[in-house]
């Protein structure tokens, strides 16, 4: 196993004059708020997106297409460390420079651009059916236009050279679990090979939002993916915010993330349980679960709604916590997950389970653009919470407390320096920096240590936003158009929403990504790391990703 | 797993009854909306229909229409009516929506309020 320490970013300023010297232009006015903007010709996309791929400290974080003129306009967002780095290329014809030779991470965008818009890379390799139904005719509803050739299913022959077979499992699976279809390709028991077919609860969210005001668009935002509604509820409202050039205010912010720190506890109390139940300790799971149901109970009390819908707006917040109950009853409801995940790591047979299971590396992280715990398991300490902080510290730096005892293998960093290029200036995260908790193994074990870090260390920031205040105030949003990138770290990773607004106010195009999205592409690598099929359940419960998310 | 067993056998806890007791949060919870028709004209019933997000609203002449199966509990309708017609749409604190059809989750409300 390989692991790669994070590496210093290379400053904004740097990484423009490079793609300047490529042909791009910085684009000032009419540019994306909220990050920097700069326009590709078409002949120059491939060299740049190499020369970024390659980069130190910059990821492919989205790639997404917007036909709101005449040509087909292509956008990729790059995590560039200290902010965010927005290319826009026009496409003028039918097929644009193959990318994901260049940035393996393209290549699932590759494909829902070519479902949606009908453009596609010159390589001419076979595109997967990604979002859109096989039934999906002339009068589906789209994005763009209808793409000339029909995508590929990509199924393994059921006999591969006499040797391994699809043993195909989904898309109906147990009680409460997502539709989702697994081809297995197996040689009987090891995992050969594994693919996702995730297109059978489509939901057309981008598509509705269309026309639609920023606050009707919230309501749907958020339910892209019901498990990270307050994530993906912030970068809509920030992307909207940015796009009008306001700020909430510091109160409403500071609520905005003491919503997202208790649904990273909840998520992780739910994947806690789901890793009892995919390794068969009903006990474990059981006590997961009531840690699960008592967290729950304290959203309810503090925001009014157990999964906190409804508590982010446009411009600020609905509500805020009732800051009373959170000091009541948080400190139990957390010590139940922290006693229960207390046992079960003291539970060999729970343990031998989640060791060298699943395992991804930090290259492998680097490259298919991984996101949130899967990420910083690998030793990746990349978290969009520490993005929207300004200059906190200048070194990654190992930092030893009290909390690293009950994560024995986590490491507890400060997350990198940053300038804050693009990032709100006034993010809760900044009086309050975050400490991202990072691990080394890569494995299923490696996850479940940094989870149970991170709850930790959301229970921390949870009673200082209180102490800072979180109030319920909102900022009115000015009329006009523009376009903004807004994002939040949710339970599973950076979550991405880019919005265009025209000149009424309504919305011409918006992009949501959740961080489901990025991390579905690590999961087939590290299904085939020499795992057996019994696996495959610890691993999907250890990324804790949802199908919602990737069939928005 | 004698860990577990004796943790078991000390917090005494088995099972838990439904519903053991009324849940302490579920009067800030979101509920469906609860409607006075004396209070609802067509104009209100319209603008309530239009800021449903989740086509739970719809009318037929001098009916409105619910379906508290495609409620979401967002309030937002309540949000609307405290402005067009106080006191038409209150959240309803209702819980317990289950039925044996889906035809008995969808309601029919009648507008008796103003010139129809």
């Amino acid at each position: 196993m390989t692991t790669v320490e994070p590496r210093a970013a290379q400053p904004m300023e740097l990484i423009l004059r490079q793609l300047t010297g490529l042909g791009a232009q910085v684009v000032t006015g009419g540019a994306t708020r909220g990050a920097a903007t700069v326009h590709l010709p078409p002949e120059a996309l491939e060299a740049a997106t190499h020369a970024l791929a390659v980069t130190e400290g910059a990821r492919l974080a989205d790639m997404f297409a917007d036909n709101g003129g005449d040509v087909c306009t292509l956008r990729l967002v790059w995590a560039c460390g200290p902010g965010y780095l927005v290319t826009e290329t026009e496409i003028a014809a039918e097929e644009y420079p193959p990318l994901s030779d260049v940035a393996p991470a393209a290549f699932v965008e590759e494909c829902e651009i070519y479902e949606q818009f009908g453009i596609r890379p010159a390589s001419g390799k076979p595109l997967n059916r990604l979002m859109l139904p096989p039934h999906a005719g002339p009068d589906f509803p789209r994005l763009g236009h209808r793409p000339a050739r029909p995508l590929d299913e990509a199924h393994a022959p059921h006999i591969v050279g006499g040797q391994a077979f699809e043993f195909p499992f989904g898309p109906v699976r147990q009680v409460g679990v997502e539709s989702l279809y697994y081809g297995i390709v197996t040689s009987g028991e090891e995992v050969v090979d594994l693919y996702l077919l995730g297109w059978h609860k489509h939901r057309g969210v981008e598509w509705r939002l269309r026309g639609s005001t920023p606050d009707q668009a919230a309501f749907l935002a958020e339910r892209v993916e019901g498990l990270s509604a307050v994530a993906l509820g912030w970068a809509f409202a920030a992307a909207t915010e940015a796009a009008l050039g306001v700020a909430p205010p510091a109160g409403a912010a500071r609520t905005r993330a003491v919503a997202l720190e208790l649904e990273r506890l909840y998520n992780h109390a739910a994947a806690t349980a789901a890793l009892c139940q995919s390794t068969g300790l009903t006990v474990g799971q059981s006590a997961a679960e009531i840690a699960l149901e008592r967290l729950l109970r304290v959203n309810a009390v503090a925001f009014g709604h157990r999964y906190l819908f409804g508590v982010v707006t446009p411009g600020g917040v609905s509500r805020a916590p009732d800051a009373g109950a959170l000091r009541r009853d948080l400190p139990a409801a957390y010590g139940e997950l922290h006693r229960a995940a207390e046992a079960l790591l003291s539970t060999n047979s729970f343990v031998d389970r989640l060791e060298a299971t699943g395992i991804l590396t930090a290259e492998q992280g680097r490259r298919l653009g991984l996101v949130g715990p899967v990420a910083r398991a690998t030793g990746l300490a990349t978290d969009a919470r520490a993005t929207q902080a300004p200059v906190i510290n200048a070194r990654a730096s190992a930092v030893s407390n009290a909390r690293a005892t009950a994560v024995s293998n986590a490491r507890l960093s400060r997350p990198p320096a940053t300038d804050a290029r693009g990032g709100p200036a006034d993010s809760p995260y900044a009086e309050h920096p975050v400490t991202v908790v990072t691990a080394e193994t890569g494995d299923v074990l490696a996850r479940f240590q940094v989870m149970l870090g991170e709850a930790a260390e959301s229970v921390r920031l949870i009673g200082e936003f209180l102490d800072a205040g979180a109030t319920a105030d909102r900022v009115e949003l000015p009329s006009g158009g523009g376009a903004g990138l807004g994002w939040a770290e949710s339970a599973r990773g950076e979550a991405l929403a880019w919005v265009a607004l025209d000149e009424t106010g309504r919305i011409s195009r918006a992009r949501l990504r959740p961080g489901s999205v990025r991390n579905w592409r690590g999961f087939d690598d590290a299904c085939r790391s020499q795992n057996v099929f019994t696996d495959i359940p610890i691993i999907e419960a250890s990324f804790w990703l949802t199908a919602a998310g990737l069939a928005r | 797993m004698p860990m577990w067993f004796f943790r078991g056998l000390r917090r005494g806890v088995v099972t838990t009854r439904y519903p053991a007791r009324p849940d302490g949060s579920a009067a800030t919870l979101p509920t469906p909306p609860a409607f006075r028709p004396r209070l609802l004209t067509r104009q209100v019933a319209d603008r309530l229909i239009a800021v449903c997000p989740s086509a739970a609203l719809s009318r037929q002449d001098d009916v409105l229409i619910f379906d508290a199966g495609a409620c979401t509990g967002c309030g937002r309708c309540a949000q609307a009516a405290a402005e067009a017609a106080p006191g038409a749409v209150t959240p309803s604190g209702q819980f317990e929506l289950a039925a044996t059809t889906r035809e008995a989750l969808v309601k029919q409300i009648p507008i008796l309020g103003g010139e129809r």
